[in-house]
């Protein structure tokens, strides 16, 4: 039996006799298991643990999911590419004596523009005890952070980008290391932090604007702007736009960061297979800022259709890559697969939940929820291929081109030879069928029924499509048959096939990507050396005609005139049935009291007809309060050439449209109070008070039903405080439903739920 | 893993999440193989294993340690989940203690008895009622200590023995003929 325990409790041969039995009968075999599903656990389990574990224990929250509304105003402060770094003036208490380390705050105290997304730097110039002064750091608002170390620089970085436009304290509290007993201490003995706790203010940058396409925007009017190289040629191997308007690239490995000075120039290598551990994954700004490191031997990113996560490979070891799964701040979502071999093209995203893949020549299906991966009877090395962002088709170049519907199984062919795919935001395909003389030009609406809109001009051929993200228009490359791509130039169609006409006139851009703000195109530019590098070009509206010109230089003026609160020049703008359309209610020529136009632009321009003397000026206006922008609207402006100017002789207007994503909860807090607890729920936002009830923000027992509560508003503080009665050491949840708004009633962008637990 | 190494990985799960994944990788077999001895359903099984990561995930932070291996705490989990889920299903049917338990079947060879009988046993472990067959699957399934199988059930130790010697006596009475040739 071998068991002193069932030794004991069996001593009657009957009973052993079965007991031996059961001991030999234990069950071999493992259970079944899918061995997906344990992978995929852990996926989920991590993001879990990521958004919610915190250093500390601390009972405090901190909103954040990915939403990419959330995530815009963050990485848009990524793109600002700030470092904090913080000087730190610490006395070290050395016994008997105490020396102090020199600091300089002023590059963190009080600053109003620290980026949201980027770890806090605190550098110490001598030793000091290191667990000792991270268990001191303490952030305010409540934060959830990660402290490290790195030689004598604490890392503090916060896990979710922090709050925008909130002013934050970082401090070091005192912290007393005992000191051994019976032990003389010497110069090298460790030093510790000395009771004046260090304490530094900063308030991170404001929201950024909302990536909204402006009502007037007409990607067929926009023109060629400035371009900028993105890095030196030969530092970007690929890369691709996020939803949010920044680049995911791949770069050689080693690139340095912000604010180092790029390395040595090498060949650009647009595509091929990429040497292992050769290349990082970067997030850029869109001017081309490396603003992060986000995979170390990372490769081929593609950014998720939600914008909050990415896939890519990663090369390990020898001649394998494992295809995982990030978060924009470069954290691990998990493995998904393994490929023998290199990789050479990105993983293809289909919808949110699935991601295509070619290994060894076969093209695969993994499902991220369900963890299986599907091998699909299609063989196929280099041919196009693309997922539709909103369903569950998938476009295939293979043998027989067609697109496929993974839900259902179905294939629908597609021509002969079909090609260049490209799937708007909305889910409508385009391709290009190669000719021997040229190129034809497909659509299919939502994947089904494709129509040929347009023919390359004789002996020109097509490739590579991008929509615009209005979708009125397709931007692609364009060359001579049989010539090379130093050739190649940009082109811009209708995409109901009209309107045929050059973007950018040089002859050696191709591979063209429209942002989703469709203020930059990503594209590729041999360089002098013969290599190729990436670039972006900026658009706007064209003002190729001196009339369009003068138009527009009228507009500028009457505008000026309107930021300024000038009502005498902004009337100078106007005819008198333009000065009656402001008068009559048809837009507001100044702000409201207590508001500001705080900037503009023009987004079209657009002639009517053929009337040289008459433009169609659209502009976007930002209104802020309080030194914030708060929401913008667009004017309709018609002008017309009266006496050698254009006055503005009509003007309609859009609806305002409210910036940033609605308030959010900030953090809470649990205090027992006699009797009873307090739950405090800080907002980053003025809320209107009649929107914070126990119907909007409740707490919830472990049945889900509400505990009876108070509430009382902080307006100034931007918090509500529930008083209720909870059990000592029991779990409750926080909910705050989205009937919260702002002051501008923009509500919660959704429900708040975290665990509460009373002390 | 040392007590002292177990105990450390469980506290930095309270605050890393890399930790928790490294208690995630250590537990998941034991745990799903516990799940599915219970359910015997492989969707169920994962069904039941998700939510009891999950649970210790969201729970971790009040998590201390009792003198008992961390497991302990996951196979509690793993218990309240099952129960949740018979609960939702209206109740577990319990087993009367006059219910029998399998019969035999015909032999072939060696392997394909001990395979065969080994089936059965275990059929019949399934059979026992609810408290019996936790204790019979920890201590003869998952190798537990009886002071740790009482832990996890919440029972005293004397108790756990009681439901072992029950279930042992209940299955020397209905074991088939031909187990009763094995035992000899």
């Amino acid at each position: 039996m071998n068991d002193p325990e069932l030794e004991e409790l069996f001593q009657d041969p009957a009973h052993r006799e079965v007991v031996d039995l059961l001991k030999l009968s234990r069950p071999a075999e493992a259970p079944p298991l899918d061995p997906n599903f344990r992978t995929m656990l852990r996926i989920k389990l991590m993001t879990e643990a990521r958004r919610t574990l915190q250093p500390g224990g601390a009972r405090r929250g901190f909103s954040f999911s990915f939403r990419p509304k959330a995530l815009v105003p963050a990485m848009a402060a990524v793109a600002a590419g700030f470092l904090i770094v913080l000087g730190i003036q610490v006395y070290l208490q050395r016994q008997p004596e105490s020396a102090m380390v020199a600091v300089d705050l002023s590059r963190i105290q009080n600053k109003s523009n620290v980026a949201t997304g980027e770890p806090i730097v605190i550098p110490f110039s001598g030793p000091v005890d290191k667990t000792a002064v991270a268990k001191t750091v303490v952030i305010e608002p409540a934060t959830a952070v990660t402290k490290q170390w790195q030689g004598q620089n604490l890392i503090i970085t916060p896990d979710h980008p922090l709050a925008p436009n909130t002013t934050y304290t970082v401090s070091l509290k005192a912290s007393q290391t005992p000191s051994a007993p019976n032990k003389q201490p010497t110069v090298q003995s460790t030093p510790t932090v000395a009771p004046s706790p260090v304490v530094v203010h900063f308030t991170t940058v404001r929201a950024p604007i909302a990536p909204v396409n402006p009502p007037s925007y007409r990607s067929a009017n926009v023109s060629y702007g400035q371009e900028n190289r993105l890095a030196d040629a030969g530092t970007v191997f690929n890369g691709g736009w996020t939803p949010a308007g920044q680049l995911l690239v791949t770069r050689p490995a080693g690139q340095p960061g912000i604010g180092a000075s790029p390395g040595a120039s090498a060949t650009a290598t647009v595509a091929g297979p990429l040497a292992v551990g050769a290349t990082d994954i970067w997030l850029m700004s869109g001017s081309g800022t490396p603003t992060r490191l986000l995979v170390q031997g990372g490769s081929f990113p593609a950014a998720a259709p939600s914008g909050a996560i990415f896939a890519a490979w990663q090369v390990t070891s020898g001649n394998h890559a494992t295809l995982g799964i990030w978060d924009l701040q470069g954290n691990s979502q998990g493995t998904l697969a393994t490929l023998d071999g290199v990789p050479d093209r990105a993983p293809v995203w289909i919808g949110m939940d699935r991601l295509a893949y070619v290994s060894q020549g076969q093209l695969l299906i993994l499902g991220l929820h369900t963890g299986h991966t599907d091998a699909l009877t299609i063989r196929m090395q280099h041919g196009s291929l693309a997922g539709s962002p909103v369903s569950t088709l998938l476009a295939v170049e293979s043998d027989a081109s067609s697109v496929i519907d993974l839900a259902s199984g179905s294939s629908t062919p597609l021509p002969a030879g079909a090609t260049s795919f490209a799937w708007s935001a909305k889910g409508d395909l385009a391709f290009v069928v190669p000719q021997p003389s040229g190129s034809l030009l497909y659509t299919a609406a939502a994947g089904k029924d494709a129509q040929r809109i347009a023919s390359s001009p004789s002996g020109q051929t097509w490739a590579d499509l991008s929509w615009s993200p209005d979708e009125a228009s397709l931007m692609l490359a364009s060359k001579p048959v049989g010539a090379s791509s130093s050739a190649s130039r940009l082109m811009l169609i209708n995409t109901d096939g009209s309107g045929l006409k050059s973007f950018a006139s040089q002859q050696e851009y191709s591979s063209p990507r429209w942002s989703s703000l469709g203020d930059l195109v990503l594209f590729t530019r041999q360089d002098e050396a013969g290599g190729r590098a990436f670039w972006t070009a900026n658009t706007g509206p064209s003002q190729v005609d001196p009339a369009q010109k003068q138009a527009l230089a009228e507009v500028d003026k009457f505008m000026q005139a309107r930021l300024q609160g000038d009502s005498a020049v902004a009337k100078d703008g106007l005819d008198a049935a333009g000065l009656s359309a402001y008068q009559g209610g048809a837009s507001s020529l100044l702000p409201a009291a207590g508001t500001k136009f705080d900037r503009y632009y023009p987004v079209t321009v657009q002639q009517t007809g053929s009337n040289p003397s008459k433009f169609l000026v659209g502009v976007r206006i930002f209104v802020s309060r309080s030194g914030v922008q708060r929401s913008f609207f667009e004017e309709q402006l018609t002008l017309v050439l009266k006496d050698q100017r254009y006055l503005v002789d009509a003007v309609t207007s859009t609806p305002a449209v409210l910036l940033g994503p609605g308030p959010t909860v900030l953090s809470f807090d649990v205090v027992p109070t006699s009797p009873g607890y307090q739950v405090r729920v800080r907002f980053d936002a003025d809320l209107r008070p009649e929107t914070v009830t126990t119907d909007t923000i409740q707490v919830r027992d472990s049945d889900g039903k509400r505990v009876t509560s108070t509430i009382t508003f902080d307006p100034d503080n931007h918090m509500a405080v529930l008083t209720l009665t909870l059990r000592p050491g029991s779990i409750y949840q926080l909910v705050v439903l989205t009937g919260v708004t702002d002051i501008n009633g923009g509500t919660l962008a959704q429900e708040y739920h975290a665990q509460v637990i009373s002390r | 893993m040392p007590d002292f190494e177990e105990r450390d990985l469980v506290e930095r799960a309270k605050e890393d999440p890399d930790a928790f994944g490294a208690l995630y990788d250590r537990y998941f077999p034991q745990i799903y193989r516990f799940a599915y001895s219970r359910v015997r359903d492989q969707s169920l099984a994962e069904d039941v294993t998700s939510e009891v990561f999950f649970k210790a995930l969201r729970n971790i932070s009040r998590y201390t340690y009792s003198g008992h291996p961390f497991s302990s705490w996951l196979y509690q989990i793993t218990l309240n989940a099952v129960a949740d889920h018979y609960r939702g299903q209206h109740g577990e049917v319990e087993l009367e203690e006059g219910a029998s338990v399998p019969s035999g079947a015909e032999s072939v060879d060696d392997e394909v008895v001990r395979r065969d009988r080994s089936r059965r046993i275990w059929s019949a472990i399934d059979q026992l009622p609810r408290h019996q067959r936790t204790a019979m699957v920890l201590k003869f399934g998952e190798d537990k200590k009886i002071d740790e199988i009482a832990h996890i059930m919440g029972k005293s130790a004397g108790a756990v023995k009681l439901l072992l010697h029950r279930a042992v006596e209940k299955l020397r009475r209905e074991l088939p003929p031909e187990f009763e040739a094995g035992l000899t």
